[in-house]
């Protein structure tokens, strides 16, 4: 009798939720990607219900996609996923007269090298990977973080042996070990591939782990002292620092070897039921006042010129969130591995990490 | 004569019949496909390589499988694996029998309470319950202060109890603690206690008591107990992840690496059937061992 | 008797030890859903504003309620199939069933999602709750056919005999005299079936689809960034909910869940 009625709730529940609304844009995002007042805003502006999933890691949406998932509108892939998802042939062609506000992109994040002219994709926000590091402990172990011998060299670790975290990425780590040794992050040379790894193997020991989610929280406590991340994760953990009354800030530490940064984009895939809403939300998040509040609230890259009106000064003027001319010249965009290379890459992967 | 062994059979598959047919669309078609990936050469940028080739010839090989050849490093990965698992069951099943014990024992007034108190921690967020292990075992924590000062007293140095292989095998004891607690619990329920009243009036004292009637009988719970532990925890990815450290990596977080890093689904499937597969071989292992003692005690 | 009160004790302090073992992290997570820190690494200060955020907070809440809801239906349905299953391996000692029943805990579950999701896509089946549920009962069913099949191992086969020699059914032997005896075994399976579901995070995200969420699928999501009190205010709700649901459904029906 009970199991009757249980069952009868559940149903009813599932009935409830599964009752779809007539105007709805899916997107599928990074979590925390998007401001609530630019939802907001444009619910209103499109008379139409935005629907967000989240994923956590580009990878997990590509496996996803691969198995034939759809019934999204717009993701937002990072560049190094979003070549595969154009060589695969799953995105659809933009079309232009739908978005006139491309005119306030800025250049120097247009015309990709995986996406020439843009037939696919427009830059959506950027966050370069850094380091970030607890200003009070450097200064009094007299390390000046502004190279990434900080977490390569065994010299510099002794000092901080337990307090480093390095990002669980194998993507991230290589590019950044190969900076270090003179290499572009995208050199696919077996020989520069060993020199990486010996770089990270000899710096492992000293190591606390590989974390690219709670760094931010072992920094603002000050389990951490240094931790390679990305600026909008640094930027966020000092705001939280500074509000928990920390006697130290969180401050971005820009290698002078160079570093990676990751463009995260807003495509459209074949399989979208409403690719109108798709192009409409595009458009609207290309305007100055749209884009800037995602900068605002966690600090992360803007490709957007007409932005930089709207976003608050001590962003602006962080060279490590928007950097001058100088320091993009020092910046690299990840790009996709062949089968063969992903494969040498996740082995090498593997054995650094079992070891 | 033929009528009730009709009805038999009837019986049979009125029974069986559901859950096989279940298992059978929902399970086993599924894993067919992915067992065929197996065979199959992955996809350039990801997934699988078309299943005909450009000659229109089937493209299926054992190529993946002799992969796992080629490198001792996926088999020791492996046996880390094991061991974790093994050490986890076996802690799971010291701290769960007195516990399941006593709330066999219990009136049923309280029966009830003990056991949604068990399971009742299970439905808050598995990452949750993690993250509060990183608080409990991490450096600023009133444990690890103990740990050390203690340690101290020693002249040891001192550890990190956070990021080691320690945090794993203590959050994965906690992780699956109420799924050999359960199955203990169904067993050991039903022991009459009359056996041990005759038994200790045959003059048998307490250990000889346990380890002779209490024991045996409840083996068929502590196998339950065990391969619902052993099995999950050798496949389990996230808790290593998490709380690792940088040599924490297990057999589970291969798999995910290859099947989403670097979207090598074949390999991938390869690891995925061998993982299985001596899982699968684990039980049998168990459960012949198993029969083996009752056969040699009855 | 002093010996066995004092084993009494020892049994009673082991049991109190593994209580509080389980009890600590989840003290610490309800205690830190009043945490006055986004980061919620240590605490702060004491405050309610968690609470006020998840009432607003409408996809997560959509998300627990989808959670419970697919809980609820897995465990019912799990718990008939995994008894029917376990019966049928301890009576009839069927192989297939055996290692049909294991396999699914056995085998890796990304491996399981993904094939659900490339199943799903092949027969055209929209994604969403009902997916999930199916792939969620599909690896319940063999938690549940263990601990019945383990049960019954064992369970004096006189009574349901003696049931038949007075001339019940087979059906009616099993629903009088087998089911009352097994009860704790499928009561231990559903709860085990339920505990799965509602935290499972792997299975569900390959097969939840544009639309549904579930808890854990919201909460990972949010790893990356800051797993807020509020996920904690959730958990802790989520907790407070279910218990309350089975206090209830234990006072409706007294008999279901006495041994």
């Amino acid at each position: 009798m009970t199991m009757k009625k249980l069952l009868a709730a559940a149903l009813s529940l599932f009935a409830v939720t599964t009752a779809q609304a007539a105007d709805e844009f899916h997107l599928y995002n990074w979590n925390n990607y998007l401001a609530d007042e630019t939802i907001l805003r444009f619910q209103d502006y499109c008379k139409c219900k935005l629907v967000q999933t989240n994923y956590a890691d580009n990878e997990e949406m590509l496996a996803k996609l691969a198995a034939g998932a759809a019934g999204y509108d717009m993701i937002v892939p990072t560049g190094n996923a979003l070549e595969p998802l154009i060589k695969q042939d799953f995105l659809k062609p933009l079309d232009r007269a739908q978005l006139p506000n491309l005119k306030n992109m800025n250049p120097a994040y247009l015309n990709t090298e995986f996406d020439k002219g843009n037939k696919y994709s427009v830059p959506y926000a950027y966050t370069i990977t850094m380091l970030g590091y607890n200003d009070a402990r450097m200064k009094e172990l007299g390390i000046t973080v502004d190279s990434w011998a900080v977490i390569f060299d065994p010299a510099i670790l002794a000092k901080i042996k337990g307090k480093v975290t390095v990002l669980d990425s194998a993507n991230e780590l290589m590019g950044a070990a190969l900076r270090y040794k003179g290499y572009s992050a995208n050199d696919t040379d077996e020989k520069h591939w060993a020199e990486a790894k010996d770089v990270i193997m000899k710096a492992k020991p000293y190591w606390a782990a590989f974390n690219g989610t709670s760094y931010i929280k072992e920094l603002t406590v000050g389990n951490i002292w240094v931790a390679h991340g990305y600026s909008n994760d640094i930027y966020q953990a000092n705001v939280d620092a500074q509000a928990a009354k920390r006697p130290f800030h969180i401050l971005h530490g820009m290698p002078k070897e160079g570093a990676v940064l990751a463009l995260d984009n807003m495509v459209i895939p074949k399989s979208a039921p409403r690719p109108d809403l798709a192009l409409k939300f595009m458009n609207f998040m290309m305007d100055g006042k749209n884009a800037s509040d995602l900068t605002n609230m966690m600090g992360s890259g803007n490709p957007n010129l007409e932005a930089a009106k709207y976003i608050k000064p001590e962003i602006i003027k962080n060279g490590a969130i928007f950097p001058d001319k100088a320091g993009m010249g020092k910046l690299e965009m990840l790009r996709d591995l062949d089968s063969k290379k992903r494969r040498l890459r996740t082995k090498i992967w593997t054995e650094i990490k079992a070891s | 004569m033929a009528k009730q062994s009709q009805g038999k059979s009837l019986a049979r598959w009125l029974i069986s019949g559901p859950p096989q047919l279940y298992l059978l669309v929902f399970f086993v078609i599924p894993c067919l496909i992915m067992v065929l990936a197996a065979f199959r050469s992955p996809g350039d940028y990801g997934g699988l390589a078309p299943l005909h080739d450009a000659d229109g010839k089937l493209d299926l090989s054992f190529d993946n499988f002799a992969r796992l050849g080629e490198d001792i490093i996926y088999v020791r990965i492996f046996i880390k694996s094991l061991l974790y698992a093994l050490i986890t069951t076996i802690v799971c099943l010291l701290m769960a029998y007195p516990l399941a014990t006593l709330i066999a024992k219990s009136s049923k007034k309280y029966r009830d309470f003990l056991l949604l108190l068990v399971i009742l921690p299970f439905w808050s967020n598995f990452l949750i319950r993690v993250y509060a292990w990183m608080i409990i075992l991490g450096p600023q924590s009133a444990l690890s202060k103990a740990v050390n000062a203690v340690l101290g007293l020693f002249g040891a140095e001192p550890v990190s109890l956070l990021f080691s292989g320690f945090a794993v095998i203590v959050c994965l004891v906690y992780v699956h603690l109420p799924f050999m607690v359960l199955p203990l619990y169904a067993n050991l329920e039903k022991h009459d206690p009359a056996l041990l009243d005759a038994a200790q009036d045959l003059g048998a004292n307490g250990w000889q008591r346990f380890w002779r009637v209490t024991f045996p009988l409840s083996l068929p719970g502590v196998f339950a107990g065990a391969a619902l532990v052993f099995i999950p925890a050798l496949g389990i990815f996230a808790v290593s992840d998490i709380l690792g450290g940088t040599s924490g990596i297990m057999i589970g977080n291969v798999i995910k690496q290859q099947l989403l890093e670097t979207r090598d689904w074949p390999f991938g499937s390869v690891l995925s059937i061998c993982l299985t597969a001596a899982a699968l071989l684990a039980a049998g292992l168990a459960a012949w061992v198993a029969r083996q003692r009752r056969e040699v005690h009855a | 008797m002093p010996k066995s009160m004092s084993k009494r004790t020892l049994l009673w302090a082991i049991a109190a030890a593994v209580y509080a073992f389980l009890y600590v992290p989840l003290l610490i997570v309800i205690v830190y859903s009043f945490n006055d820190s986004r980061l919620n690494a240590e605490w702060v200060g004491f405050t309610f504003d968690w609470y006020v955020k998840l009432f607003h907070h409408d996809e997560m809440i959509e998300a627990a309620g989808n959670s419970l809801g697919i809980a609820l239906v897995t465990s019912v349905c799990s718990t008939v199939l995994g008894t029917m299953a376990g019966f049928a391996m301890h009576k009839y000692k069927s192989k297939v069933l055996q290692i049909l029943v294991l396999t699914p805990i056995a085998i890796p579950e990304i491996l399981t999602g993904v094939s659900l999701l490339l199943f799903f896509v092949m027969l055209n089946m929209s994604l969403g709750l009902v997916s999930i549920t199916l792939a969620h009962i599909a690896f319940c069913i063999g938690f549940v056919a263990i601990v019945v099949r383990s049960r019954l191992a064992g369970m004096d086969e006189s009574l349901t005999e003696a049931a038949r020699d007075c001339g019940a059914t087979p059906w009616k032997a099993f629903r009088l005299v087998t089911l009352p005896l097994i009860m704790p075994g499928v009561i231990a399976g559903a709860l085990m079936a339920f505990t799965l579901s509602i935290d499972d995070f792997v299975i569900t995200f390959f097969t939840a689809g544009a639309n549904a969420s579930t808890l854990p699928l919201q909460i990972y999501s949010m790893v990356k960034i800051a797993v807020t009190p509020e996920v904690n205010a959730v958990s802790t709700l989520l907790m407070g909910l279910t218990l309350l649901l089975i206090v209830i459904a234990s006072k409706l029906s007294p008999s279901a869940l006495r041994s």
